[in-house]
């Protein structure tokens, strides 16, 4: 069952772990748009604070 | 060619063992000093955190996060990167390019800090000694029990052993013998 994530933040910021977890299951990888609910230009920004919260270890790659 | 001035957010993974015997002032200021070198103008440099890594980097569990925002040159994000995953105690190194420096940052400034770096446990050892430890607990606890049962039990076993071998021998014969006393 897909449950979309209604209060966005205005901007993704790959410091900001907390929020970045709530794109993420449970094996660390990034819900689809559709789950998310996010237009194509803000999923892509999560897309990339995402991987760089991963780069600096600050979220693991996969669990 | 033009050498155009952007505003960069830096964030810097930084070895624990370097800000260990270093000092992270120390560790900070050579972080400087090789920035300013590639003609960047550090205008922010702050310790964001010391804190466990998702996943271990170069054996290391916990890392200290220095952040920084800086005007600089293109040339001068790769030349800084080149030197310092080559030199320094740097495990990872990110640019992103921004707008302008947030306010609320720029007063901030270049920034000491004094953190107590906690030292790195090897898990081996943890292991070793969670095991070791249980181990220890789990002998001495089979050696009372083994010696509380067999004190109260081996009478009463032994007693049950040679009354339940006495009566396998009145009762069942060998086979061979059977056998032999079935023919005849």
């Amino acid at each position: 069952m897909t449950q979309e994530i209604t209060k966005h933040p205005k901007r993704f910021d790959y410091k900001d772990i907390e929020t970045l977890q709530r794109y993420m299951n449970a094996q660390g990888r990034i819900h689809s748009a559709q789950r998310t609910g996010l237009k194509a230009r803000q999923q892509r920004k999560l897309k990339r604070a995402i991987k760089y919260a991963r780069f600096l270890s600050l979220l693991p790659y996969g669990i | 060619m033009e050498n155009k001035q952007y505003a960069y957010q830096v964030m810097f993974l930084l070895d624990n063992e370097e800000v260990r015997a270093q000092g992270f002032n120390a560790t900070r200021d050579w972080v400087r000093t090789t920035l300013e070198k590639h003609g960047a103008d550090v205008k922010v440099l702050r310790l964001w955190a010391e804190q466990a890594l998702a996943y271990p980097i170069a054996g290391r569990k916990r890392a200290t996060y220095l952040m920084g925002w800086i005007m600089a040159g293109q040339e001068t994000v790769s030349a800084t990167k080149r030197e310092m995953y080559l030199l320094g105690p740097v495990f990872r190194i990110l640019f992103l390019r921004e707008d302008e420096i947030p306010e609320d940052e720029l007063g901030i400034g270049i920034e000491d800090a004094d953190i107590d770096v906690p030292e790195e446990i090897e898990e081996e050892y943890i292991e070793e000694y969670i095991t070791g430890s249980d181990k220890k607990k789990d002998a001495e606890k089979d050696a009372e029990k083994d010696s509380g049962e067999d004190s109260e039990e081996d009478s009463g076993k032994s007693k049950k052993k040679e009354e339940a071998e006495g009566s396998a021998s009145e009762k069942t014969p060998e086979p061979a013998v059977a056998a032999s006393n079935e023919k005849e």
